[in-house]
């Protein structure tokens, strides 16, 4: 082995980077990109899971309960109405909430102290803090039983969706089928497109009578072919064999999941202008997928994220499409539903914008 | 009377930042004639031909292709345009690549003959990434034929196609220049130029001289165009 030709090699490769400071700048700047929003999602956010308490207790072991809740760190309480429960589970406003009944002190001085705990259940992370903070609040219940008699703690635990065996990968699953095909279609095409230019086939294209609006259709109908088989496959494999929780329609969550296809190829080629070579178009992914991933409400959900974060969240389009395909699969939601209509606005609206963007960055003019 | 230019490029400049590509340069092409742009790499050869199909627009001057003002996207189904290096579709067949090229200049048909016409017919279901680099140009040169342009742009067609075939080439563009096709060649070989009826030398971006081979010679009192043009490249005319 010589070592003027391995340090010819290793000097050759130095020189090359040092001519493409857009791979350099990629090296240095998205790990600090990528770690800096990674710490600040999960060191910036602040929320325990909101629980709310409506004690309707006739004697005093209700009161003594919800104070303990409100003093246990895990979780943050407020107190509300029994009635009002159900929807404020569903506009997220509580991820869950605890009714005394009136006859809770009468019950658990009998030795049966069972509260109605209601779960809103779509996020497995935050069930565990609450059912434990409560455990813990029981304690000083249990002793104002009788002594000398068996005590029975039954807290009475209701989902609103999901249920008891509801796993993370239920949680998950909805929100990576959309991602797994937004990712591949992508890369897909931001790499068939890059060819197209470097090849010099787009310069044979753009000086032929082909509009610049009909390349970019074409494209997206070839590549939205392929996503849609893919599409499928993911989603019968993730539904039969993965058996992940759903809900929904079926066809709902595959019409979301074309939204998505459809998308990433328009983002592809739009993305595809701003590379010179498939080695810069790669480069996309750390910059433009990744902290779209982080932001989306895949890993954190969006209304724990820290202020600042959440404005970026919600103009991304990725965030809408994996609310959207939560939605329909925990939550069972359909089109009726004001809330799935914005995230399929969104995601379509984000579509015009790209298409449009993608046609206008396509120059016939190469100078 | 401009209808019958072909091409007319009237005092055209272009500048890519500081480099001059193009300087005042005026050419016209007569319709059915073989016309060669002479010069060596990096004189504006190809700049020319992009600004006749619109892909570079010029900073001053104007180009009239077949009596419109370019950019005309219209007009690009009457134009086959052969870029340098072979752009083609490298997972597609010979047959493949050509009638797509076809299809999207709006021809019905044709790809028969073009493949014909470039002897590749007989390949015609060989993937374009297993072909030599000669047929690989063959089959670029047949996309840029296969809808019948009335203007064809060939930058540089025969590197790398032997000899023998060179000649068969040239004997099909004398066929449809003699048959109405104005053809447009660039080149630095120059038994090619020999067979052009006219020839611009390009250097530096400007036009050195123009006209028929005999003309050139004689112009710079040299018996081959090889010494005409190094003897007038070093004179700058």
């Amino acid at each position: 082995m010589s070592g003027k030709r391995v340090a010819a090699i290793t000097k050759r490769l130095l020189e090359q980077f040092r001519r493409d400071r857009r791979t350099l700048a990629l090296l240095f700047v998205a790990p600090i990109v990528i770690l800096g929003l990674l710490g600040y999602l999960i060191r910036g956010s602040a929320s325990a899971p909101s629980v709310g308490i409506a004690n309707d207790d006739q004697g005093p072991l209700g009161a003594t309960v919800a104070s303990a809740l409100a003093n246990s760190s895990g979780i943050s309480t407020t107190m509300i109405q029994a009635s009002d429960g159900d929807s404020k589970l569903k506009d997220g406003s509580l991820t869950a909430y605890i009714v005394f009944l009136s006859d809770f002190s009468s019950q658990a001085r009998a030795g049966i102290i069972a509260p109605d705990v209601h779960l809103e259940g779509s996020q497995p992370g935050t069930v565990a803090p609450v059912l434990q903070a409560l455990q813990q609040a029981l304690i000083s219940v249990a002793s104002a039983a009788p002594a000398g008699q068996g005590v029975h703690v039954q807290p009475h635990v209701t989902y609103l969706y999901g249920g008891p065996g509801f796993d993370t990968l239920d949680y998950f699953g909805a929100a990576f089928i959309g991602l797994v095909v937004f990712f591949l279609v992508f890369v897909v095409t931001i790499v068939s497109f890059l060819n197209e230019r470097s090849q010099g086939t787009l310069e044979r294209l753009m000086a032929s009578p082909l509009r610049r609006g009909e390349i970019v259709v074409g494209y997206m109908l070839g590549f939205t072919v392929l996503a849609l088989v893919q599409s499928v496959e993911v989603l019968v494999f993730s539904l039969a064999v993965l058996k992940v929780h759903n809900s929904g329609n079926v066809a709902l969550i595959f019409g979301i999941e074309a939204l998505m296809a459809i998308a990433a190829v328009n983002l592809g080629i739009f993305l595809s202008m701003f590379a010179r070579t498939e080695f810069q178009a790669v480069q996309f992914i750390p910059l433009v997928i990744v902290p779209q991933f982080l932001l989306s409400g895949i890993l954190f959900p969006v209304n724990s994220e820290p202020k600042p974060l959440q404005v970026l969240s919600d103009v991304l389009p990725l965030t809408y499409a994996v609310n959207g395909l939560r939605d329909v699969m925990i939550k069972g939601a359909d089109l009726s539903w004001g809330s799935l209509q914005l995230d399929v606005g969104v995601v379509a609206g984000f579509i015009v914008v790209l298409v449009v963007a993608a046609g206008a960055t396509l120059r016939r003019r190469i100078a | 009377m401009s209808d019958s230019w072909a091409v007319d490029v009237q005092d055209v400049s272009k500048h890519f930042g500081d480099v001059k590509a193009l300087d005042s340069v005026t050419l016209r092409v007569r319709q059915g004639e073989i016309y060669g742009l002479l010069g060596p790499n990096g004189s504006g050869k190809t700049t020319l031909i992009r600004m006749f199909v619109g892909l570079v627009a010029p900073n001053a001057g104007s180009v009239t292709v077949l009596g419109h003002r370019m950019p005309n996207v219209a007009l690009l189904s009457r134009v086959g345009y052969m870029t340098q290096a072979a752009a083609l579709y490298p997972g597609l067949s010979v047959e493949e690549n050509v009638s797509f090229f076809a299809t999207i200049n709006g021809a019905e048909g044709g790809v028969r003959a073009a493949l014909e016409f470039v002897k590749l017919y007989d390949r015609r279901d060989s993937v374009v990434s297993t072909l030599s680099g000669g047929m690989r140009q063959r089959c670029s040169l047949a996309c840029a034929l296969v809808h019948k342009p009335q203007l064809l742009l060939l930058d540089e067609p025969t590197v790398g196609v032997d000899p023998q075939l060179r000649v068969e080439l040239w004997d099909g563009f004398k066929e449809m220049s003699d048959a109405g096709t104005t053809i447009i060649v660039s080149s630095h070989v120059m038994d090619e130029a020999e067979r052009c009826q006219r020839l611009g030398l390009i250097l530096f971006g400007k036009l050195l001289i123009e006209g028929s081979p005999n003309e050139i010679r004689a112009r710079a009192g040299k018996p081959t165009l090889e010494e005409a043009f190094l003897s007038l490249s070093e004179t700058g005319a």
